[in-house]
């Protein structure tokens, strides 16, 4: 690309991107009073609602990436997606952006999210939420007790253990909460690793202060744990948690390391791609 | 295990022992001024899990109250202290 191009294409990402939070708010608020109202209308059943609206979200995040992509502020690649739609495990991924949580979600038909407990008070928001099943960010052991409560009725459920997201450059800083969570449902656990390179749309990051170039997110889907494997007899749950979120946090860690800065990177984005992932299995939305 | 009457050196000796076992912390790490959550990473589940093991050392029926506002080992000895005495005499 020219110098030329290069400014057109960079001062074009700023507006797409733009309009892409505009089209997020806005997309929200009308389906939030239009399309989940009618799918909660559809069914007398609350939980046949429930799998509606999350099948309902799942299209529209869907729609909402392949917007992304074709606008050209981004490209995205899932190894392993077949895995994400086996239900009743929880879901742990590391936290490098704004949207890992559309992005997981596009690749998840049904799945229960945490989302914070202010939605619970916006009056157009708070509806669609609690028809979905999502559960609010409330504090320490009721959070704990719901989550596994959601899991041994066999759904699945999306964490970051991270809590928030990651800030570069600084040591990723687990809770210990979702380990927890696993050990109290006695399930088990999904790593998931989300790239995105060049960073961007991190924590403290503007919208409009977009990278370099077009970035890529590459999601490594790992091979599921049981959580009980981390318990040791006459160990208490505290020392089975933090054996299992150190576990995670290798897991992390493994394609964090490989995360390149800027410059030289599908080789080292092919190399965080687990062994295990049978290729057959490889969803290429690019 | 009792700890009643003892020293607060006693007493931070045995904490040494049970929080290394409980949270797999070095017991040099496990000072008087050490704050439970920031320097020694425990959290809220932790922190039941310490309520509960104390009560058994204790061998006392311990209000939760008792550990509201416990924020450093320091704290953890004073109110182990302030139990045990109470519930002596």
């Amino acid at each position: 690309m020219s110098g030329a191009g290069r400014k057109l294409n960079h001062v074009w990402r700023i507006f797409a991107t733009g309009f892409v939070f505009v089209l997020f708010g806005v997309g929200a608020l009308f389906i939030s009073l239009t399309v989940f109202p009618l799918l909660r209308l559809s069914t007398r059943d609350s939980d046949t609602a429930r799998r509606r609206i999350q099948h309902g979200m799942h299209f529209t995040f869907r729609a909402f990436m392949e917007t992304l992509r074709v606008l050209g502020i981004l490209t995205y690649r899932v190894d392993g997606a077949a895995r994400l739609r086996e239900p009743g495990r929880l879901i742990v991924a590391n936290h490098p952006t704004l949207l890992d949580v559309v992005l997981l979600v596009s690749q998840m038909p049904e799945v229960d999210c945490i989302v914070k407990r202010g939605l619970w008070r916006n009056p157009f928001l708070r509806w669609p939420v609690s028809w979905a099943g999502y559960l609010p960010n409330i504090e320490g052991e009721a959070l704990i007790e719901e989550c596994s409560a959601t899991l041994r009725r066999g759904h699945s459920l999306l964490v970051f253990p991270e809590g928030s997201r990651t800030v570069p450059g600084k040591a990723m800083h687990m809770q210990r909460g979702a380990a927890h969570i696993a050990l109290a449902a006695d399930t088990e656990v999904l790593p998931v690793t989300i790239a995105c390179d060049p960073p961007t749309l991190f924590k403290g990051n503007p919208w409009y202060r977009v990278p370099a170039r077009r970035f890529h997110l590459h999601v490594v889907v790992g091979a599921p744990v049981a959580a009980r494997q981390f318990l040791r007899d006459g160990d208490g749950p505290s020392l089975a948690a933090r054996r299992l979120t150190q576990w995670m946090l290798t897991q992390f860690d493994t394609a964090r390391n490989l995360t390149p800065d800027a410059g030289a990177v599908p080789a080292a984005l092919v190399g965080v791609r687990s062994p295990s992932v049978d290729e057959a299995e490889l969803l290429k939305c690019q | 295990m009792s700890v009643t009457g003892k020293s607060r050196e006693e007493i931070l000796d045995h904490l040494r022992v049970v929080l290394s076992d409980l949270f797999e912390l070095k017991p040099e790490q496990i000072v008087p001024e050490a704050r439970l959550y920031d320097d020694l990473d425990l959290d809220s589940i932790d922190a039941v899990d310490l309520f509960l093991t104390l009560k058994e050392i204790t061998g006392r029926k311990i209000q939760p109250q008792a550990f509201k506002d416990v924020r450093t080992v320091s704290d953890v000895i004073d109110a182990i202290q302030k139990l045990t005495s109470q519930t002596a005499g």
